[in-house]
């Protein structure tokens, strides 16, 4: 059930991320790392690192790179996180934030950082336009997040109104 | 499920190797090759490089322990076919040695007008406590008793014993029982050479030689002729040692000109010495005759050791009262006047016959047909007997 629920929302974000509603570039949002991100402080490290790899893996088959980089890196961000999330009280909003934020960071770093190496061109990379990907990942994430706890309880109280 | 989370780690791990695998399953290397292939070749070769370093290292053990089984017998074969090229190699070089010696005594025989015969060293002493040799030569070839052996660069020695058909025994001048006569080619000083007892020393030791005779060192000593055996003129050795003895005479020590540890071919002397003839010539004769040209020839040295006479001279032996002599008295030792005879002085007939420088056919009545009549000062020593008890 549990994974069949995560396979579901990864296959949803690639479907989201890759449809021309976000453009040819997918807006600059990596939906894929929401998901891990969640599953992972969700269901732990080990959910989150086997999330992470398929989905990473899922994004580099359906694109023209090198498969296998962005397993590594979404692999790191989901053991990451559910290691974070298994220690520490990420319950809050602000701290899923920063996860997310970290998450995505780390992120565009190995994946920019393995590519650097396959392809032995240096570290020259578009270190602010990481940035400001992981950044806007972040924001929606974490909002999606946000919205993802708030509607389980806002069907709760709905259907609690209209037992009454 | 559970599990994977206890070993989320491994999970990890495994995770992380597997897309890396995937990952160099496409990243080709700078030289065109993918890198799975590259890291795989690379981390094969080097597990080929231990099986190869496993499997060699068991060949080698097998070749230098189990393979060695064949080895042992060609190390035999081998050793045994080096042993018989290092004879071969020794041969070789003792044929070398002797033609050398061999082309020496050829020059030298053509060189001296006495009659010789050429032989062959086969033998040393069998004691080791005298100097003797034995030669290839005997009776068969006109050998004698008290003939004169000599080599290219000086005297050797005499027969000893009666030599049987094809061998003779020869004790060397360096013998303590060996005496020869001799003089100082510088200044005619004579005296008696004699082999010494001291190995470590000089081994040989002119005695008779009075403390104001003219000897120093570095004088070559030559035979005299006086003892009859050896003949006049050839070299004995250089003096190498000459002190003021304690009594009369001095205490000079003689460096032979003979090397007798590479004797191998040496000539006897066939002619007895004649005191009164020219000096033979060669190179290991004395370049002029003492006795002529010197006025204190013998004489003059036995002028001058006035203890010579009365030396205690054993019977045909050296004078110093030792196991029996080999060499005859010398002459010195012995009042004798012919050595001592001026140039122009008459000379015995006896001395100077025809038959001396061609000794071939002696008068009937004279002993061995290749020895000439002794002069009659040389005649007591030569005519003396071996004491009893004497070694050979």
């Amino acid at each position: 059930m549990k994974g069949a629920l995560v396979g579901a929302l990864v296959i949803a974000a690639l479907a989201l991320q890759t449809s021309p509603f976000f453009g040819r570039n997918g807006a600059g949002i990596d939906l894929v790392l929401v998901v891990v991100v969640w599953a992972a402080l969700q269901f732990g490290p080990a959910s989150g690192l086997l999330t992470g790899a398929a989905a990473g893996l899922a994004q580099d088959v359906l694109s023209a790179g090198t498969i296998g980089v962005g397993g590594v890196a979404k692999t790191l961000v989901g053991f990451g996180a559910g290691v974070v999330g298994s220690q520490f009280i990420v319950a809050n909003a602000m701290t899923r934030f920063v996860v997310l934020a970290v998450g995505a960071a780390l992120n565009e770093l190995v994946f920019l950082g393995l590519y650097a190496v396959i392809e032995r061109r240096g570290f020259d990379m578009p270190w602010r336009q990481a940035g400001a990907r992981a950044l806007a990942t972040a924001v929606v994430g974490i909002a999606l997040m946000v919205a993802s706890n708030a509607i389980p309880a806002f069907l709760m109280r709905r259907r609690l109104r209209r037992g009454y | 499920m559970l599990e994977i989370h206890r070993r989320t780690g491994y999970l990890l791990l495994a995770t992380l190797v597997a897309q890396v695998i995937l990952i160099s399953a496409q990243v080709r290397t700078s030289a065109g090759t993918r890198v799975l292939q590259a890291v795989t070749f690379g981390v094969f070769s080097q597990v080929q490089l231990g099986t190869a370093w496993v499997f060699g290292g068991g060949r080698s053990v097998w070749d230098g322990y189990f393979g060695l089984r064949g080895a042992h017998v060609e190390n035999l074969q081998l050793r045994q076919s080096l042993a018989q090229v290092q004879v071969k190699l020794l041969e070789q070089h003792a044929q070398a040695l002797r033609a050398a010696q061999l082309e020496k005594i050829l020059d030298l025989r053509e060189r001296t007008p006495l009659r010789t015969v050429a032989a062959t060293v086969i033998a040393g002493d069998a004691t080791g406590i005298f100097r003797t040799l034995t030669i290839d030569k005997g009776s068969s070839s006109g050998l004698r008793k008290d003939m004169a052996v000599i080599a290219p660069s000086g005297v050797v020695g005499r027969i000893v014993e009666p030599p049987p058909l094809y061998a003779a025994k020869v004790q060397l001048l360096i013998d303590r029982e060996a005496a020869a006569g001799a003089i100082v080619e510088r200044s005619g000083v004579g005296g008696v050479v004699v082999g010494s007892d001291r190995d470590s020393e000089l081994p040989l030791d002119l005695q008779f030689v009075s403390n104001l005779s003219d000897a120093k060192v570095g004088d070559r000593l030559v035979t005299s002729g006086l003892d009859s055996i050896f003949p006049r003129g050839i070299t004995i050795g250089t003096l190498s040692l000459v002190e003021k003895g304690v009594g009369l005479y001095k205490r000079i020590g003689v460096t032979p000109a003979v090397d007798f540890a590479e004797v191998g071919a040496v000539l006897v002397v066939l002619d007895p010495p004649q005191l009164t003839g020219p000096s033979p010539a060669g190179g290991a004769f004395a370049t002029r005759p003492p006795a002529p040209t010197r006025p204190t020839a013998p004489a003059a040295g036995a002028a001058t050791t006035p203890a010579a006479p009365t030396a205690p001279l054993q019977p045909g032996g050296r004078p110093s009262g030792a196991a029996g002599p080999a060499a005859p008295r010398p002459a010195p030792a012995r009042p004798t006047p012919a050595p001592a005879t001026p140039p122009a002085s008459p000379t015995p007939p006896a001395q100077t016959p025809p038959a001396q420088t061609k000794p071939a056919q002696p008068p009937p009545a004279q002993t061995p047909p290749a020895q000439t009549p002794r002069p009659p000062t040389a005649q007591p020593a030569t005519a003396s007997p071996a004491p009893p008890g004497r070694p050979r």
